[in-house]
């Protein structure tokens, strides 16, 4: 009952901040918009228990979309341009998609119905056998890691394709196009005669790294993983760049380092799957990796999730720095 | 008492989103959100207890460790584009850019 209140209440704000981000024409008023947008997502995630979501929302929609959003508008003019034509076919097209899915709303179970066919299919079966199989707490990490494990490759292919596809636009100083790490403009950034940012900043790092850590080998235990932690691991690095300057962000953490990341941590979750291959299991059937099943299991999974933190970690700095070099 | 406190919380979002909304001037905005962002942080911190799990304190300490960096970002954008052409921001009243 008071899920659902909650629920109602936040879906309203969210849909109320929808209708804004659309309307704004300033669009650095949009990207703070969109940060709220993202707050309000990771609060109504959490209130329906899906602490694993809303963790990855917090991570990606709290600093970095932001972050992300800011140096895309460095690039561009910063109100939308006025355009007529076609609004009010779009306003149609929109309102009858809106009224098709309000529709098949009503075929869908209730909130929390225990007869919803989700409860009824894999669900239970995940539940039960998890501790036997795979003898992890978090569920969520055995389905992402194990039963869903090429799922999962999937997802860490479209980020690394989706960093390919930012870097082949913009280019990377250093690693992608003809543009040297030395173009970079050197030297302090705004933040950086600023003592309070800077010290906060400085004091700040070594813990996110820390709690990156933390949520990438607790992951089996509690909310988070991979991408979680890959996206707090940028979101660190990131923080560095915007206090001590984009060119000691890139001396950190080469350019070079960077494009090993992104694919070194598709290929070792792939190299996994070989691995299991060449021991004469199924691709990605982790319990052949130990003379124990569940340690096998429990193997692969920590392998795999790390596999996805340096690509999750590598792409989202190719892609800030991409952004960061072009605005100088 | 959580759920009182949870309930005092999503009021003061409401009334920061309200701001966040109206503006009027950009500064307005950045502090909503930030504002936002805290209470956001205090919200799921009180959940987390009134849920009865509160090792999903891990979220809210994920969001009070990168909140400031999303601030940081927005401080360091303004100064570029300030180096650059200020004059192109009709909405901002020039006697609060101070």
């Amino acid at each position: 009952m008071m899920t659902v209140v909650f629920g109602i209440f936040l879906l309203t704000l969210l849909v109320i901040t929808a209708v804004a981000i659309v309307k704004e024409e300033n669009l650095f008023t949009s990207v703070m918009l969109t940060g709220i947008f993202s707050l309000l997502m990771a609060a109504n995630f959490f209130i329906l228990d899906a602490a694993d979501v809303a963790l990855t929302e917090a991570a990606i929609g709290a600093g970095i979309s932001t972050v992300l959003l800011l140096g895309a508008l460095a690039l561009t003019p910063r109100f939308e341009r006025k355009g007529r034509t076609g609004r009010w076919l779009a306003l149609f097209v929109v309102s009858l998609t809106t009224l098709v899915v309000m529709y098949a709303t009503f075929e869908k179970p209730r909130l929390g119905d225990p007869n919803a066919p989700v409860h009824q299919h894999v669900a239970p079966w995940y539940l039960e056998q998890t501790p036997l199989l795979i003898d992890i707490p978090n569920v969520v990490t055995a389905v992402l890691g194990s039963y869903r494990a090429y799922d999962t490759l999937g997802e860490v292919i479209v980020v690394l394709t989706a960093g390919i596809g930012v870097l082949f636009v913009l280019g990377l100083p250093g690693a992608v196009g003809d543009r040297k790490r030395e173009d970079l403009a050197t030297g302090r950034t705004y933040l950086s005669h600023h003592l309070v940012p800077q010290v906060v900043g400085r004091l700040l790092i070594p813990f996110i790294l820390l709690f990156a850590f933390y949520v990438q080998f607790h992951g089996e235990y509690g909310p988070g993983g991979g991408f979680q932690a890959g996206a707090i691991f940028a979101a660190a690095i990131i923080l560095y760049a915007l206090i001590e300057g984009e060119r000691e962000a890139l001396t950190v953490i080469t350019p070079r380092m960077l494009m090993w990341m992104m694919s070194g941590g598709a290929l070792l979750y792939g190299g996994v799957g070989i691995v299991t291959m060449l021991l004469g299991g199924n691709f990605l059937e982790y319990s052949v990796l130990a003379a124990n099943p569940v340690t096998g299991q429990q193997l692969g999974i920590i392998v795999i999730e790390l596999g996805v933190g340096i690509t999750v970690a590598g792409v989202l700095l190719a892609i800030f720095h991409a952004f960061a070099a072009r605005g100088r | 008492m959580f759920l009182a406190a949870s309930v005092a919380i999503l009021v003061t979002m409401v009334l920061a989103l309200a701001r966040a909304l109206m503006g009027p001037s950009v500064y307005d905005r950045v502090l909503a959100v930030n504002m936002l962002g805290t209470k956001t942080v205090l919200f799921l911190a009180v959940v987390a207890f009134l849920y009865e799990r509160p090792d999903f304190l891990d979220l809210a300490l994920a969001y009070a460790l990168i909140n400031f960096i999303g601030v940081l970002a927005v401080l360091q954008f303004f100064e570029n584009r300030h180096s650059g052409d200020a004059s192109k921001e009709p909405e901002k009243p020039k006697a609060g850019e101070a």
